[in-house]
């Protein structure tokens, strides 16, 4: 009995080929569903990467520009003074100082001042502006979860989906050599690889980013607590 | 979208597209180094034991002629050795036929016997013609010494090439025929000695037809042991209880030409009978007999081998026969 095996010889010399083969090669040899799920997760990826450079500029941005702010506040003599100098600029805490500012001037226009009611409404108004900027600031964190732990279930998909393909392939061979099998599974294998590409670094963002976002508030809703204590002390010397 | 999440996808792309075309481009890739250039190898199964002989085969054709025409001219020389003084004279014509026969005279009459020999191992039949002609080149010698030891060992390469024999022989004879046949021969060769190289002539045919001298080796011995075993494993029921399995009965077998057994195979001895397995130790050299018998005639067994299975003592049974 002699076993001679060329054909598998030639698939194996394939093989080898394709062992050093290119992520772009990989994926234009994959299968269609395999292909778009690529394409997505890629497209997925540089959203992310679009995401957190994006937003860890704004993040740094406002934070400097909102303890600077603050710094200066409290340096400052004349509330109304700074506030027409420096109040309407577009970062966090300008915003809860111009919300409260704002409210103050409301309040104390009318003839009898509603004290209790005026605190309340300080209160509500800077509170409802710092919720506003968190917002708007992590506006774009939910898409840096929903990649974080999506991507690898897509990736996964693709897998699967090759891995299949690859088995129909053995069974169209009749052959279940490694030399067979083994660049479907590879380019299966590319599928799980861009998802955990485009996942790790979304989630490890969205940790960091949401951090970041809870330092801001924390540190707007100190800043908005010393404002509203110097204007409830200005609402008990107001005749 | 804000400027720094134009910023940010713009930097994104360019990096993404980068990396990947990094990649594709082979910026990482390892080489291969398991590059399987080694030719496939054809592989073949064999599933028969190797019971045949692979002692090298006995030749069929005869040996070749050697050149030796020197049959005669020392025969001629031979009488005229007879007087003491001549072997002189001799040595000048012995040098230019055989020259390696002056370290042979060290060796004296013991030449020429171990030759003959040869010619008997080759030809068993011929065993008893060849062992006339040794004799009587040993008678020889000791009546003149001298001229003899040359002349054996001429006659030497005459023995081991069959064909040359005959043709010396026959100068002999013509030489020798002025002369006492028996005698003037210088080359010690009688009469006896043709008989033994005609027989020799033939014998070669015999031991190529039927190599009975193949020895077994020890490969053919474990072949032939595995495949008496094989053959007694399926009718080997071995007694079942405790310590059963310790018990090792040892048979003396004897088999024909055909493998069947001959009369009724006896018990030489039982192994590792202990108190608590003496009840089965009758049982267990009772199957083992009953094992022989319904396993004879053994099959497949080389009939060249006789000898080595013909007898088989010891045969062993024991609770390793059925794995």
């Amino acid at each position: 009995m002699n076993l001679s095996m060329p054909d598998v010889g030639a698939a194996v010399g394939a093989a080898t080929d394709a062992a050093t083969i290119s992520p772009l090669a990989l994926f234009l040899q994959a299968d269609i569903v395999v292909k778009g799920v690529m394409l997505g997760l890629l497209l997925a990826s540089i959203w992310t990467w679009a995401i957190i450079l994006g937003f860890s500029f704004t993040l740094r941005k406002a934070s400097k520009q909102s303890r600077a702010f603050e710094e200066d506040f409290w340096k400052a003599d004349d509330i109304d003074r700074f506030y027409e100098a420096r109040g309407k600029a577009e970062f966090p805490a300008a915003k809860v100082m111009a919300a409260g500012v704002t409210e103050w001037r409301r309040s104390t226009a009318q003839k009898v001042i509603d004290r209790d009611g005026t605190r309340d409404r300080l209160a509500t108004s800077m509170s409802s502006t710092i919720a506003a900027e968190v917002d708007r600031l992590s506006d774009r964190l939910n898409i840096l979860a929903t990649v974080g732990s999506v991507a690898p279930f897509v990736g996964l998909f693709g897998t699967v989906w090759g891995i299949m393909r690859a088995f129909t392939s053995i069974a169209a061979a009749q052959n279940s050599s490694l030399a067979v099998v083994a660049p479907g599974i590879a380019e299966a294998l590319f599928a799980t690889a861009i998802g955990l590409f485009a996942a790790i670094p979304a989630v490890i963002a969205y940790n960091r980013f949401s951090h970041g976002i809870n330092r801001m508030e924390s540190r707007l809703n100190r800043f908005a607590d010393g404002f509203y204590a110097t204007l409830s002390r200005e609402l008990e010397a107001q005749r | 979208m804000e400027r720094a999440e134009k910023i940010g996808l713009g930097v994104a792309t360019a990096g993404h597209v980068l990396l990947f075309g990094l990649l594709s481009a082979g910026f990482l890739a390892t080489p291969n180094p398991l590059k399987l250039n080694s030719p496939p190898m054809d592989v073949s199964l064999v599933d028969e034991v190797a019971l045949q002989s692979t002692a090298p085969r006995i030749s069929t054709e005869p040996p070749p002629p050697s050149v030796a025409p020197e049959k005669g001219p020392t025969e001629d020389a031979a009488p005229a050795a007879q007087p003491e003084p001549a072997p002189v004279p001799e040595p000048t014509p012995a040098p230019p036929k055989p020259k390696p026969v002056p370290p042979k005279e060290v060796a004296k009459p013991a030449p020429p016997k171990p030759k003959p020999t040869p010619p008997k191992k080759e030809t068993p039949q011929a065993a008893p013609k060849p062992k006339p002609a040794p004799e009587k080149p040993a008678e020889k010698p000791r009546a003149k010494p001298a001229p003899e030891k040359p002349k054996a060992a001429a006659a030497a390469p005459a023995k081991a090439s069959a064909k040359p024999a005959p043709k010396a022989a026959k100068p002999a004879a013509a030489s020798g025929s002025g002369k006492a046949a028996a005698k003037p021969k210088g080359s010690l060769l009688g009469n006896d000695f043709l008989k033994g190289i005609d027989t020799s002539a033939d014998a070669p045919r015999k031991p190529a037809a039927a190599p009975q001298a193949a020895a077994m080796g020890p490969q053919q011995k474990a072949a032939l042991d595995a495949e008496i075993r094989r053959q007694l494993k399926p009718n080997w029921r071995p007694p079942s209880g405790a310590d059963a399995d310790q018990l090792v009965t040892l048979l003396e077998v004897r088999l024909d030409k055909n493998g069947a057994v001959i009369g009724t195979p006896e018990v030489i001895d039982q192994l590792g009978v202990t108190a608590s397995n003496r009840p089965q130790a009758k049982l267990h050299a009772e199957r083992a007999i009953q094992a022989v018998k319904l396993a004879s005639p053994f099959r497949n067994l080389p009939p060249e081998y006789y000898e080595q299975w013909k007898w088989l003592r010891p045969l062993r049974f024991d609770a390793r026969l059925n794995r």
